[in-house]
């Protein structure tokens, strides 16, 4: 998929980085505080760290949530039930 | 095309989460002989939900990216031998190859550019544009900082140059958003019903 050579690297132009950068700054979340701006590479890679660990963190929490959930229904069919509804949702 | 805001994926998730969980039960209901005993402690139930939470998300995302198969190995890794014999040795042998080739034009082309910022800052005498290229080395050095940080977080990442890593960060980042969502409308559903 991605070749190592260095001959790729040349044709690989500014224009798909700057896309790729974009889109990395449209999925975090405080790209929708400010206008929209010119954020420094850096910046942009602490950002897209500290989500990503965030989002770990809630996956979790939802998960430790699920968990305590669980344990108060039985494995049985109301759960199963819910969960097919969602599917069909 | 591979968008994870799609339904076909979400549903993929959901059966796949439903799926490993079943298991899970299933396998615990099993090991336990008398049925009174049948629940599993919280922190296995935890580490049951997290676990088929990921391999869930990675099975339903497909062959196109790169951290679904490191967080399928890291995650049979411990319990079993991959179940995957023909493939994964065959990938893993490709990406030292790749990681090899990789590490060695990184080096090579460090050598490079240091010998030419030396070479120029030897030329250019004025402090102002000695202060630029320090600035840039301090820029270049920090974005390789978070480069690293960002590989560690991301499953599978040090083994990509840095415009697979943006692309696999692109791709790991929405599908993280989708799981987060998926998780909460079940345990939002769980607590309703």
């Amino acid at each position: 998929m991605s070749s190592g050579r260095s001959s790729s690297r040349g044709n690989i132009s500014e224009d798909e980085i700057n896309e790729l950068i974009s889109k990395l700054q449209a999925l975090l979340p405080s790209s929708r505080r400010r206008g929209s701006g010119q954020a420094s590479t850096t910046k942009l890679l602490k950002e897209t760290c500290s989500y990503i660990k965030s989002l770990h963190r809630e996956v979790d929490d939802l998960s430790d949530r699920l968990s305590d959930l669980m344990s108060t229904m039985d494995h049985n069919s109301p759960g199963a039930e819910i969960i097919r509804s969602i599917l069909r949702s | 095309m591979r968008g994870p805001n799609t339904k076909a994926f979400q549903q993929g998730f959901l059966k796949n989460m439903i799926f490993s969980l079943q298991a899970c039960s299933e396998f615990c209901i099993s090991s336990s002989a008398s049925g009174g005993a049948a629940m599993m402690s919280l922190q296995q139930r935890k580490c049951a939900i997290k676990s088929s939470a990921n391999i869930a998300m990675a099975t339903a995302r497909g062959g196109r990216a790169r951290w679904p198969q490191a967080v399928l190995a890291s995650s049979s890794s411990p319990s079993r031998r991959p179940s995957k014999p023909s493939s994964s040795p065959g990938k893993k042998k490709k990406n030292t190859h790749v990681c090899k080739k990789i590490v060695r034009r990184c080096l090579h082309t460090r050598r490079r550019w240091r010998a030419g910022t030396g070479a120029s800052s030897l030329a250019r005498t004025t402090s102002t544009t000695t202060a630029m290229i320090g600035s840039r080395e301090i820029a270049r050095r920090l974005v390789r900082k978070r480069t690293k940080v960002l590989r560690k977080m991301i499953p599978g990442g040090e083994l990509l140059d840095e415009i697979s890593l943006l692309h696999e960060a692109v791709d790991y980042v929405a599908h993280l958003h989708a799981q987060v969502d998926v998780l909460r409308r079940i345990s939002n559903a769980v607590q309703r019903g």
